[in-house]
This record gives structure tokens, C-alpha cells and sequence, in this order.
């Protein structure tokens, strides 16, 4: 309609969408909604990612199963008769002997070894943590008990623009939750002795070990934190749609939001899995009808190929410095 | 883990002595029977060639290493095995030859990690730094000013340590050591890579620390000057092995130390 013959590819890659933006709001609105919601779980579960990686070294496979296993045991509890706030601190008490258990079997045995042997570990963990979970939990797919946690469903609709734009309580909630969730880890992080002495041990394990800091401790502290995330991610994306095996694939999705945001920033990560949130949702609806749809399961890849083209350390990333 | 109050051991009585230490890694010998001891109160220099092994023995008494063979004793008490954050708790503070500090927190965060040990807060406080853990923080914080004080940093109080020029960073991670009060302070070539102001000034906050706080140290330095000057007695390295220990006018006259430094044909 609007593109002439010979610029007609060109026009409807750099004019067609931006003018559907403009024309109609309420749907460009939602789209950016429905990202940024999208980017806050991802960045809950880079998060954990990076708790992990600055503290050991780590790159925790396992990140996107403890989410599973984490919801699994929510709902599980729940199921056996336990009250659901009861369960939810359970739960966390589950998080909390898999953080000791993994730092006794697997971390202390292989300290100083080199990355990729712990890498390889954490694949270890993760296919452990499936057949356990699925050996307790069985396979089928469970529902989220949201009622019971008081997380309140239904959605918010305002007019915008000469349409609706519909926001799901759900979806505020998990805004909220991960907000708060962040701050409390900031101020953790900065001001308080324990805070200190995770990010010591991230710039320097012997120089925290002469000041006396224990790194086992810290590293069942860093796990522990990273399975409490785990618990909230797992019962956010749960919540959204099932708690399923199949959410562990959402780890993959981390990876992309990691090499944006750079492996070793808290804000990073935050940031990162925003813009892979949007990103990928905006690039889809305006973008997707040109290559047949379906561009949302790879786009995330494609930005964080471009950023390790340009940016290889990420947004907030350290900067590589190597002397020669 | 705390060390036993009633081991309190007077200026002048050993402190520290380490009898027929042995370490290897593999076929490499580092160390091989070596003793000796350290005073409460003094300043003992260990000095050597390159590779004769200084840097392990600090990692010995650190708990860094473990030695294969010999006996160390600390205020009283024979080492078991243990772990490197053990030597933290038991008193013993250090700093590294190339700087080791938290590189991108603030000068304060890094005297501050300096304090973990002496802060007792629990977890469930510390999450919401309230009430106790907030106390806690207040307080320490005034015993690092005074060591950020002492040590002339205030101007860097809040510039992570990261961007500091070298001789600052060496004063920095003094700073951390001394915020742990130890009864042991470890100092790996404190002088390395410095100018000669640098160098007059640390020697001057070493010997501070030393007469104000009564703190006993053990040095390993390269530079002579500096070692005459500063030690009580020096201990002196060679291929792993004790060749001389006594006063620094000893150990300059002793024939074993001048051929060790010169050369000799064997």
C-alpha cells in the first residue's frame, strides 16, 4: 500500500512498522508491556546467574532446573496438605539444604579445578535435579497454587489511544515482587557485612581468605540466594503459565540476557533481560510478519550475537584487560 | 572459632616458631627443615634470592600451604591442619606481594572486609541490616576510620581501589590487615614496586604500627636499606634452607649470606 515497487523490502523493514506504531498506540503499548513483563523473568533468572558467576566462578547450569524444582516443591508441599505460606517457606528451606548439599558434594571437591570442569558439574546437577524431580513430583505439568499465595489474577484495562490495553494483575505483581526482590539484594550487597564479604570473595578468593572470610560459607550463602530467586522466578512464570519441566528451557534465555548485561552485574542482568524482553516481543509483532513469524524463539540470540561483536565484556560488564 | 584468651603471651616470649618445616610440590623442593621463631613485639625480616622459598614459608604460617613435614607453634599452641581462613581467626593478618584487594570496592568497603571476623551479627539481621547488624556497622566504622586516619587515605575513602595508583593500593591493603588487629601482621615485600618517597612512607607506618599497636611483624623485603633499618633480626632463605638468622649486622657479616647474594663457584 504505502511501499512503491523497487524500495518495497526496504520500506517495509525501516517505515511499515514504525508508522503501525504510531497508528495504533494501544497495541504498540501492550506489545511494550507485555516485553518489559517478559524481560523482568528474565532478568530474575540472569540474576541467579550472576549471583552464582561473581561469587564461584560458576556458570550455573542448573539455574533454570533449580526454578523448576524450586516451583515443583511449592506445589508438591502444597499438595501433601501443607497451608500454602507454610509450603512457601519449605520451599525455601528445600532451596536452602540443596545450596549446602551442592556446595559439600560438588563444589568442595572441585575447588581449584579449572571453570569449565565446574561447568560441567553444574550439567551434572541439572540432569540429577530432573530425574529427582521427577522421580518425587512425577512429569506431568502442575498448577501454580496463586490463589493460595494471595497473588491476585484477573487484569487491569484502560482505553489508550483509541483502543484497550489490558495489564494482567499477574504480571504487576511479578513487576513488583522483582523490584523489591532486587533492592533488598542491593542493599544487601552494599551495606551489610555478609554483602561484603560475597563481593570480596568475587574480586578475590585468597585475599578474602586472609581476612578470614570462609569461602564454603559463602558459597552455600550465594546458592541459598540464588535458589530463593529461583523460587520467586519459578513461581512467577509458573503463575503465568504451568510448572513444568519444560521451564527449564527458559534458562537457555539467560544466555543472551548475560552476554548483554555482562556476567558479573547485578544491574546488568536487570537491564539485560529488559531489553531481551522487549526486544524480542516488539520484533516479533512488527517485525516477525516479514520472516513468516515465529522470530521470538531466536532474536535474543541474534542481539547478543551483535553485542559480542561489538561489546564482548556487555553493558555493565568488567572490561577485559589483559596485560601482555 | 576463637583462639584462647588465656594464651596471652608477653613482649620478648615467642610468639610464633616454626621447627624442621618441610614443604614440597611435587619434586620441587620450597622448603626444607627450616626453624625459627618470632617474637612478640619485634620485626622480623625474612630475606633471600628470588625462588628461595620466602613466600612459601609466609604461606605456611598463613595456612595457605600445608607443610609435609615439621611443627608450628602460635601463642602456645601446635597448628593441626587447617583451613586458610583459620590463620584469620587465630590472628594472623597479611598482605600479598602483587597487590590482592577487592578490586571494585571502595577503599572503605576493603578496610571494612578487614572487620568480618570481629562482627557477629547474624544472617537473619544482616538481611534487612536492621537493629543489631545496623549497630554493628556503625561501630566498626569508627575503628576503620581511625585506621583510614592513620594511614593519611581520607582523600580515598570512596574511590574503589581498582583506579588507585600502586603505592596507594599497597597502603590500602596495610590498611585491611591492620583493621583485623592482629597479633601477627604478615607484610610480602610491602615495598615492592614503590619510589623512594613511597617507600619512606611505609617504612615510617610499619614502624607505627609496630611501636603504637605492639603489633609483631614479619617481612619479606628485597630492598637491603630498607631491611637494616626496619628489622630486629632477619632470617635469610637460600634454595629452601635457613642459611643465617640473627641481627641485621650479623647477618651482613655472615660469609654464607655473601655468597648466596653474590654468587659463588661451588
Amino acid at each position: 500500500m504505502l511501499c512503491v515497487k523497487p524500495y518495497g523490502m526496504l520500506c517495509k523493514i525501516f517505515v511499515v512498522p514504525f508508522y503501525e506504531m504510531w497508528d495504533l498506540p494501544d497495541i504498540f503499548v501492550q506489545t511494550l508491556w507485555e516485553g518489559l513483563v517478559g524481560g523482568t523473568l528474565y532478568s530474575l533468572i540472569a540474576l541467579g546467574f550472576v549471583l552464582v558467576f561473581k561469587a564461584s566462578g560458576v556458570f550455573n547450569f542448573a539455574q533454570g532446573i533449580m526454578v523448576v524444582f524450586a516451583a515443583l516443591s511449592l506445589v508438591g508441599l502444597h499438595s501433601l496438605g501443607v497451608p500454602a505460606f507454610l509450603a512457601l517457606i519449605l520451599a525455601a528451606g528445600i532451596m536452602f539444604v540443596l545450596a549446602y548439599s551442592v556446595e559439600r558434594v560438588v563444589l568442595r571437591p572441585l575447588v581449584n579445578q579449572p571453570d569449565i570442569i565446574l561447568f560441567m558439574a553444574t550439567f551434572g546437577l541439572t540432569y540429577f535435579l530432573i530425574g529427582l524431580g521427577e522421580l518425587i513430583f512425577g512429569g506431568d505439568p502442575k498448577v501454580m497454587i496463586t490463589k493460595q499465595l494471595y497473588i491476585p489474577t484477573g487484569a487491569l484495562s484502560f482505553d489508550f489511544g483509541g483502543g484497550r490495553v489490558e495489564l494482567q494483575k499477574l504480571d504487576i505483581t511479578a513487576m513488583v515482587v522483582a523490584s523489591i526482590m532486587v533492592a533488598g539484594l542491593a542493599v544487601f550487597f552494599s551495606k551489610t557485612r555478609i554483602g561484603r564479604a560475597l563481593r570480596a570473595v568475587a574480586d578475590s578468593h585468597k585475599a578474602a581468605l586472609s581476612v578470614g572470610i570462609s569461602l564454603n560459607q559463602i558459597w552455600v550463602i550465594v546458592w541459598f540466594a540464588a535458589g530463593l530467586v529461583a523460587l520467586v522466578t519459578g513461581i512467577m512464570w509458573g503463575a503465568r503459565s504451568e510448572v513444568s519441566f519444560a521451564l527449564e528451557i527458559i534458562a537457555l534465555k539467560a544466555l543472551p540476557v548475560l552476554i548483554l548485561g555482562g556476567f558479573t552485574s547485578i544491574p546488568g542482568a536487570i537491564v539485560g533481560g529488559l531489553i531481551i524482553g522487549i526486544g524480542e516481543k516488539v520484533g516479533e509483532i512488527y517485525w516477525g510478519p516479514l520472516l513468516g513469524g515465529g522470530i521470538e524463539s531466536w532474536l535474543a540470540y541474534m542481539i547478543a550475537l551483535a553485542f559480542l561483536l561489538f561489546r564482548p565484556q556487555g553493558l555493565f560488564g568488567e572490561k577485559i584487560i589483559e596485560r601482555v | 572459632m576463637r583462639a584462647p584468651d588465656d594464651t596471652t603471651i608477653k613482649a620478648g616470649q615467642t610468639l610464633l616458631s616454626v621447627e624442621n618445616v618441610s614443604l614440597s610440590f611435587g619434586g620441587v623442593k620450597a622448603i626444607r627443615g627450616v626453624s625459627f621463631d618470632i617474637k612478640k613485639g619485634e620485626i622480623r625480616a625474612i630475606i633471600g634470592p628470588n625462588g628461595a622459598g620466602k613466600t612459601s614459608m609466609l604461606n605456611v604460617i598463613n595456612g595457605f600451604y600445608h607443610p609435609q613435614e615439621g611443627q608450628i607453634t602460635f601463642k602456645g599452641v601446635k597448628r593441626k591442619k587447617m583451613r586458610p581462613n583459620d590463620a584469620a581467626n587465630g590472628g594472623i593478618a597479611r598482605t600479598f606481594q602483587n597487590v590482592a584487594l577487592f578490586r571494585s570496592m571502595t577503599t572503605l568497603d576493603n578496610i571494612m572486609a578487614g572487620r568480618t571476623l570481629k562482627m557477629h551479627s547474624n544472617f537473619f539481621w544482616q538481611l534487612w541490616r536492621y537493629g543489631p547488624a545496623e549497630r554493628e556497622e556503625i561501630e566498626h566504622r569508627h575503628k576503620v576510620e581511625e585506621i583510614i586516619d592513620f594511614l593519611e587515605i581520607e582523600h580515598i575513602r570512596r574511590v574503589p581501589v581498582g583506579r588507585l595508583p600502586y603505592g596507594l593500593q599497597k597502603r590500602v591493603e596495610l590498611g585491611r590487615a591492620l583493621a583485623m588487629e592482629p597479633e601477627l601482621l604478615l607484610l610480602d615485600e610491602p615495598m615492592a614496586g614503590m619510589n623512594l618517597e613511597e617507600k619512606e612512607d611505609m617504612c615510617r607506618y610499619i614502624i607505627d604500627v609496630n611501636n603504637h599497636f605492639g603489633t609483631t611483624i614479619a617481612l619479606i623485603e628485597h630492598d637491603m636499606g630498607v631491611v637494616m633499618d626496619l628489622a630486629n633480626r632477619v632470617i635469610v632463605l637460600d634454595y629452601g634452607q635457613k642459611i643465617a638468622d640473627g641481627t641485621p649486622d650479623e647477618v651482613k657479616a655472615n660469609k654464607a649470606v655473601i655468597d648466596a647474594y653474590l654468587g659463588v663457584a661451588h
